[in-house]
């Protein structure tokens, strides 16, 4: 047996253990996302355009790894809606920054491995950084939209009477409330990834001006720093959806009336 | 409505906080004297016509040259121009079309018969990061207050603690990087939970938890990993390593799962600390079960987060490799094999944080429950 195999087992068997029905739904969408994923490379491989495949793939991985991780439908229906907003936002300002900054494809450091590689492979490395930024707030997104709309629904059971400005403002704190652990999830994801990387350029002593102009890294920052920028927009995007549509559902009750 | 209240308290912080954003673009837009690399500005482009190129396995992309005319803007020759040539290719994997208007770094920059001839080396990015970073600062300040401010310091400080482990790994010839890192690990936890939860029961609840969760979870990995005999994982496909492999990898799956675990475990603390002071008496085994549940619901999406973060980085080198005429397997095996052991590693770290953090808060608040 692989160690991945393997690996995957003792984990599926923990989620089942410690969530029972909702460990095995969990466990299911991190295979399914990795699908999707899968199937992503394999879409931009046949040249379809980068930016569809990022617009399906990043919904489609939103609404998996929402509606699975949560039964309740007022909680995951507006932080669904929430995150496919904050998305297009994003996409909208990830194409602003990539355009400016080129730091897509390979940099110096990735030689190594190119070697024997044919690297001119007719397909934009620009559109393809704008995919692999946005899938990599995805997960990001989702967590936090799920927390605030978790949160508001609870303060709504318990006091159905707010009114919009203490509801916006309890979704705020709820908001403070994460903002700061969420911040380190991301900032430890990205930045043990880069450990390697930090080491290279510290063991060759790279200066503090090449380090912010080199290519790789730059990639890499810019996608920590745009994943910080979903998660502090995800807060108020998640409360004004969960807003409108207790709205929308007083709406019905007078027409019902 | 609270937005108008919200802009009288904080018009002036947004005002100061827009000053200085402009004044840090306008810094970095002119801080050329600052690098000893030669730099320049295009002036002017003249661009080639379009090669057809197809390589081996069909991929066919567009060659073109470019005349850059350049004006340098610092060094003893600022002011003056020179014409280099720049060849780029509509992919774009190690090469990029320039603009006028680019800033751009140059090497081989000598002096011959009064004219100067370089070499583009590289492009000017420390603008973009500049204008990111003051973004995010802007956002969380002026949303999320005090709040904010600390999340930003646990950040900072966090990278200051990583510049010095680096340091202290190359001083010690990476001879024990896992230990190092290790060591790192715990200071990071410690720091960033005292920011976030303040020097209280809770944050020690917490900084146990997230300890003993992430070894738990490394031990049994390494120990699954050891018994399948680390079959199907590449650590030669590691990209930029210039250490022992193995050490350095799983130094970079405890601190990539460490934020995701604390992340987990201070939400279960503070929840059971909450129904603690609403509810005095509760029981240990409740609050036991209460921990679970909320465990439950949060680990399948935070184990997303990281899922997305590792795979995604993953995905320009697994394109490349498809495209080079390998099988997905292969690709797979070369690109993303460690990609999915960090991933499968930290969930298992995350899971096996669900009890123990929920032992530990109901052990602390349960005792309080019976003497009060």
């Amino acid at each position: 047996m692989s160690s991945i195999t393997a690996l995957g087992l003792v984990l599926m068997v923990l989620m089942v253990a410690v969530g029972g029905r909702q460990g095995w739904s969990a466990f299911l969408s991190l295979i399914l996302n990795f699908g999707f994923l899968f199937f992503a490379i394999i879409l931009i491989a046949f040249h379809v355009p980068p930016m569809a495949v990022t617009l399906t793939t990043g919904v489609i991985i939103l609404a998996i790894t929402i509606f699975m991780g949560e039964d309740n439908l007022q909680t995951t229906v507006a932080a669904f809606w929430a995150s496919v907003i904050v998305l297009l936002v994003l996409i909208l300002l990830i194409y602003g920054v990539e355009h400016w900054a080129m730091a897509q494809g390979f940099g110096l450091e990735d030689s190594d491995d190119l070697e024997g590689m044919s690297t001119a492979i007719g397909i934009s490395y620009l559109k393809v950084i704008i995919t692999t930024a946005t899938l990599s707030t995805l997960g990001a997104i989702a967590e936090a939209a799920m927390a605030i709309a978790a949160g508001v629904t609870e303060i709504l059971d318990e006091h159905p009477v707010l009114t919009d400005a203490q509801l916006m403002h309890s979704g705020m704190q709820i908001g403070k409330q994460i903002i700061g652990t969420t911040l380190n999830t991301l900032f430890f994801g990205f930045f043990g990834g880069l450990l390697a990387l930090f080491i290279w350029f510290a063991g060759l002593n790279y200066s503090f001006g090449t380090i912010i102009n080199d290519k790789i890294f730059v990639s890499e920052i810019i996608a920590v720093l745009i994943s910080f920028i979903a998660v502090i927009v995800t807060v108020p995007v998640t409360t004004l959806i969960m807003i409108y549509r207790k709205h929308r559902v007083i709406d019905k009750r007078d027409v019902v009336k | 409505m609270w937005k108008t209240g919200w802009w009288k308290a904080k018009y002036k912080l947004v005002i100061a906080l827009i000053l200085v954003g402009i004044g840090a673009m306008v810094f970095t837009t002119h801080d050329q004297r600052f690098y000893k690399t030669p730099l320049a500005r295009v002036v002017a482009v003249k661009n080639g016509q379009a090669q057809k190129q197809t390589d081996e396995f069909q991929n066919v992309d567009y060659q073109t040259n470019q005349t850059l005319t350049l004006e340098m803007l610092n060094g003893k020759y600022v002011g003056k121009r020179l014409t280099v040539h720049n060849t780029y290719t509509s992919s774009g994997a190690l090469d990029q079309r320039y603009y006028p208007g680019n800033q751009v770094f140059l090497s081989q920059l000598t002096e011959r018969h009064g004219r100067l001839t370089a070499n583009v080396s590289g492009y000017k990015r420390d603008v973009v990061l500049v204008f990111l970073a003051w973004l995010v600062i802007f956002l969380l300040v002026l949303m999320m207050g005090k709040a904010g401010s600390l999340a930003m310091l646990s950040v900072c400080l966090n990278a200051i603690l990583f510049y010095f482990a680096i340091q202290i790994d190359l001083k010690m010839q990476a001879s024990h990087a896992f230990l190092t890192f290790s060591v790192l690990a715990l200071l990071f936890a410690f720091l960033s939970l005292l920011l976030v939860l303040g020097p209280s029961k809770k944050m020690v609840a917490t900084f146990l938890a997230t300890v003993l969760g992430t070894s738990v979870a490394m031990l049994v990995s390494v120990i699954v990993m050891n018994l399948t005999h680390h079959q199907g994982i590449y650590y030669e496909s590691m990209q930029y390593v210039t250490q022992v492999p193995r050490p350095l990898f799983l130094a970079e799956t405890l601190l990539g799962s460490l934020g995701a675990v604390m992340d987990e475990a201070s939400d279960i603390v503070a929840t059971l600390h909450e129904l603690h002071e609403i509810e005095p008496t509760i029981s240990r085994r409740q609050l036991f079960m209460s921990g679970r549940n909320i465990g439950k619901t949060i680990m399948g999406p935070l184990v997303n987060v990281l899922f997305m973060i590792f795979m995604a980085d993953t995905f320009t080198s697994a394109l490349l490799y498809i495209k080079n005429g390998n099988n997905w397997g292969y690709t797979f095996s070369m690109n993303m094999s460690l990609g999915t052991v960090q991933s499968l590693v930290s969930g298992i770290g995350i899971v096996l944080t669900i009890p123990l953090v929920s032992a530990f808060a109901a052990l602390l608040y349960g005792r309080k429950g019976k003497v009060a």
